[in-house]
């Protein structure tokens, strides 16, 4: 973690020192719930500071229960243990807080240990997996803020890669040690810097002269970044590198504009998390399994997991992203949703979370598709909503997709467009993304029940849009030991002209409000693509999947009709798991790159086989 | 001085014509420029056709799937525009959304516009900040004018912006629709074009989307410096072929 140093003021207590503390944008600020701190916070409530700072509710030995009721009281994001809290312990608040507070926001732990002269460095073994964060600082008479600093060369030894707060007796005076800590080898992990006792008129009121001198002191460190870092992520005006943003008609602006200023505050709502989290255990049935493939693993002779979207309601990945637009636009204060789909299978996912809602449901489908995908249409009939033919253009998902658009275009006040991957204007991909970044969360903590580690060596997925890529690589983007690989639809070859492998044959362009990568002709008019998974028929990719393309971040492979369709009845014959075609491009990639036996290949299955049946009938002849 | 702004000086209610370039078929554009003007209109958007016309009604849509298969492409248009100043000296004003203008590259757009005598772009689907922030100067380099949409949903903060960029005229869109939706004016239209009226902006507007008929232009120039139609010329054309663009205009004139 090369990023810029992070910068954590601690032991916040008074309501206007806090609002003049956040004014200089620290990263965390800490509240310490230890009544026999002199800087113990008692307050009611927090004030409402900027989204970016972190609040840290700082413990000693404290009961799990009163560390829960203060994280939800609070809003906490993080916790600073500083105890003798036992792994265990920590593994329980871990989930505990998924289970009672949100599974989507995990909260992030981080475990103190003081450090005189020497340190044992094997002790931090076992808390490896169940923190996010070590904090060292300096052992004194009290449970931290001492006044302090102990011997940094000691991190010299530090075994870990874990990154970690450097804490204790940090003050003006130390700025010089500091700036040559940061130059040294000992400080490779080192985070964040943690600050307190050394700023302070009295215990808890902090002097904001003395912070802000500190900070521009070391202003290289904490604002430039020591080494460039690639953020994936969306940036705040929208973009991911050079794609993204919103390119809409005015007519769309308020309705846009609408949802971007509102997504991450809805989002971040606890009420809105508690109703995603609850739908999406209830009735969606997460979290889905991570299944290690045993047969197909020995055939290919490596680790394979098959992460079960396809178990969800609906059969697909979809419903994530449904049931948390459906909650937005009831916040929102919408009441008539429409969708577009190609396949049918969002159009079913919004079709049935409408009426979970009792809303009224419009989804366009391409006059092609709805010939095609009947029994889908059928669906989404039998669950109350409109299905209504788009007539233009080639009939298909992007003609579906316009419709649905200009439909929000003529009914701009009371309507939510439900967008069924991770495109569209900012902030579409970046919301979906959100909605379906429950997949990596969930993946996190089962690869760790299966292996002991939360990273695998690859992660995959196939990439239509790339809703179910994007919520598979959400929490491992910046993971570097992770290595990502996006599968693409090749139709009946890349060069065949009948192909829907849109980083290879795309060109940075404009469709449906988004810069991305995109098949068009040389004369900028988007160009209809083809695979035999109607899911993966789309001429565009998500603007953080072109980022990934661009950056080489993740490996983009082009799998044939054929060669999908045999992945696909392998994995019915080796596992019993009839995938969606869409997913058996992602399988296929196991006949064309060679794994080592010990690595860790996390597969999204994103969607079971039922919708394709007749695809399966026909082209084997069954 | 810019053909658009020398028009919008002169002390008359304005009317502009929007068409699909290459349709009803391929090498009709220019007839259509030389007939309209010949017929008392004031201002043509030629309309570049796209394949996902996102802000567009079913007529517009129509005309663009045809022109597009009738092989009209950025080059061809450019190719028939070459002479269209040594017979038309109204402003004309290329429609069409951003794709085919990046793909062709803004900057080398800009200059084939100026150097044809082109005189103004409507991109709808460019956004306002985007173009400030990175266009505005190519644009003005090459003496375009670029003009912006507002709609009855645009906060008065944002049209004043709009208007703080904008160096022609404001496209007021008249309703919450895409091309050719609605017909006629009620009272919230009108409450929508009084209240922009009272704005007083620097920059004339001029009213489009809905404009079919003299009722409609008679009602939009009421309170704004012209109109535009758009859907109601290309149905006419279809149904009536290109040699009766004067019965279109007198109609529309009276
Ligand atoms: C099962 C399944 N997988 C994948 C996709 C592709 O969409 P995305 O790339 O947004 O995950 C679809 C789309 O319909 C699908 O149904």
């Amino acid at each position: 973690m090369t990023e810029k140093m992070k910068l954590k003021i601690c032991g916040m207590k008074y309501q206007d020192n806090m609002e003049q503390v956040a004014t200089l944008q620290p990263d965390y600020l800490g509240f310490i719930f230890y009544e026999k701190s002199t800087r113990h916070f008692n307050s009611e409530s927090i004030l409402e500071l900027p989204k970016s700072i972190k609040k840290t509710g700082v413990f000693v030995d404290a009961d799990i229960d009163f560390v829960l009721e203060k994280i939800n009281k609070h809003q906490l994001q993080a916790v600073q243990l500083h105890g003798k809290e036992s792994p265990e312990y920590c593994n329980n608040l871990k989930k505990r807080h998924a289970e009672l507070v949100s599974i989507s926001h995990p909260i992030e732990i981080i475990k103190v240990f003081s450090i005189k002269d020497e340190f044992d460095f094997s002790i931090l073994k076992p808390y490896e997996q169940v923190s996010d964060y070590f904090l060292f600082d300096t052992k004194g008479k009290l449970p931290g803020g001492n006044g302090y600093t102990f011997d940094w060369n000691v991190l010299n030894n530090y075994p870990s890669t874990k990154p970690f707060f450097l804490s204790g007796g940090l003050g003006l005076n130390e700025v010089e040690k500091i700036n040559q800590f940061v130059n040294s080898k000992a400080s490779r992990y080192c985070y964040a810097l943690d600050v307190n006792s050394k700023f302070e008129i009295e215990p808890g009121l902090k002097n904001i002269e003395d912070l802000k001198t500190f900070k521009k002191n070391l202003s290289t460190i904490l604002d430039n970044n020591k080494e460039i870092v690639m953020n994936y992520n969306v940036d705040e005006k929208g973009y991911y590198g050079e794609f993204g943003g919103a390119f809409i008609p005015e007519m769309l602006y308020p309705n846009v504009e609408e949802l971007r200023q509102n997504y991450l505050k809805v989002m971040a709502e606890p009420d809105f998390q508690k109703q995603f989290d609850k739908l999406l255990k209830d009735y969606v049935g997460r979290p889905s399994p991570l299944y290690y493939a045993k047969r197909l693993s020995k055939k290919y002779n490596t680790k394979i997991y098959l992460k079960r979207e396809d178990l969800n309601h609906t059969g697909a990945h979809k419903i994530n992203n449904t049931i948390g637009q459906i909650l937005m636009a009831q916040r929102l204060g919408k009441t008539r949703i429409i969708a577009e789909t190609g396949a049918g299978q969002h159009g079913v996912a919004t079709a049935t979370v409408c009426a979970l809602m009792g809303l009224e449901c419009i989804v366009y489908m391409g006059e092609i598709d709805i010939a095609r995908q009947a029994p889908n249409v059928a669906r989404m009939k039998m669950l109350g909503a409109k299905v209504v033919p788009a007539l233009s253009g080639s009939r298909t998902l992007k003609d579906a997709t316009n419709e649905a658009i200009r439909d929000w275009i003529n009914n701009p006040v009371k309507t939510h467009y439900i967008i069924g991957s991770a495109i569209g204007p900012h902030p579409y991909p970046d919301m979906v993304t959100r909605f379906q970044a429950v997949i990596s969360e969930e993946i996190k903590w089962q690869l760790k029940e299966h292996e002991g580690r939360e990273n695998p060596d690859y992660v995959v997925a196939c990439i239509g849009g790339g809703s179910n890529a994007a919520g598979t690589y959400y929490h491992y983007l910046h993971e570097n030991d992770v290595k990502i690989i996006a599968v693409e639809a090749a139709g009946l070859g890349v060069d065949s002209g009948e192909s829907a492998a849109t980083s290879v044959l795309g060109k940075e362009g404009i469709i449906h409000g988004c810069k991305t990568l995109l098949m068009q002709t040389k004369d900028g008019q988007i160009t209809e693509p083809y695979s035999i998974s109607a899911g993966l028929d789309y001429p565009g990719v998500g603007p953080m999947h072109a980022h990934l393309a661009k950056t080489g971040r993740a490996e983009f492979m082009a799998i044939t009709d054929d060669d999908a369709m045999n992945a696909g009845l392998e994995l019915c014959k080796l596992e019993g798991i009839i995938p969606a075609i869409e997913s058996s491009h992602a399988l296929a990639i196991f006949e064309q790159k060679t794994f080592k036996p010990n690595d860790v290949v996390v597969m999204s299955l994103s969607g079971r086989g039922d919708k394709d049946l007749q695809n399966y009938i026909d082209y084997f002849k069954i | 001085m810019n053909r658009i702004v020398s028009k919008l000086n002169e002390d008359k209610k304005l009317l502009s014509i929007y068409f699909t370039a290459g349709y009803p078929e391929i090498n009709d554009t220019v007839s259509i420029i030389q007939d309209l003007e010949k017929n008392g209109v004031d201002m043509i958007e030629i309309g570049l056709p796209f394949s996902d016309p996102l802000a567009d009604g079913p007529t517009i849509q129509d005309s663009s799937t045809a022109a597009l298969k009738n092989g009209m492409t950025t080059e061809v248009l450019f190719k028939q525009l070459e002479s269209i100043r040594d017979t038309v000296s109204i402003p004309l004003i290329i429609m069409g959304y951003f794709n085919p203008m990046f793909q062709y590259g803004v900057e080398a757009f800009c200059k084939k516009c100026q150097e044809l005598g082109i005189d103004g772009l409507i991109i709808p689907d460019l956004p306002v900040d985007v173009y400030h922030n990175e266009y505005q100067a190519i644009f003005e380099k090459y003496g375009l004018i670029n003009v912006f949409l507002i709609t009855p949903q645009t906060s008065d903060a944002r049209i004043r912006y709009i208007d703080s960029i904008s160096n022609g005229f404001i496209y007021m869109v008249s309703s919450a629709s895409t091309t050719g939706a609605k017909s006629g004016f009620g009272d919230e239209q009108t409450a929508y074009f009084e209240r922009i009226g009272k704005m007083n902006l620097n920059n004339p507007q001029v009213i489009g989307f809905g404009i079919s008929n003299n009722e409609t232009f008679t009602q939009a120039t009421k309170y704004a410096k012209g109109a535009i139609i758009g859907s109601a010329f290309v149905k006419h054309v279809t149904k009536h072929g290109v040699k009766t663009i004067d019965s279109f205009t007198k109609s529309i004139l009276n």
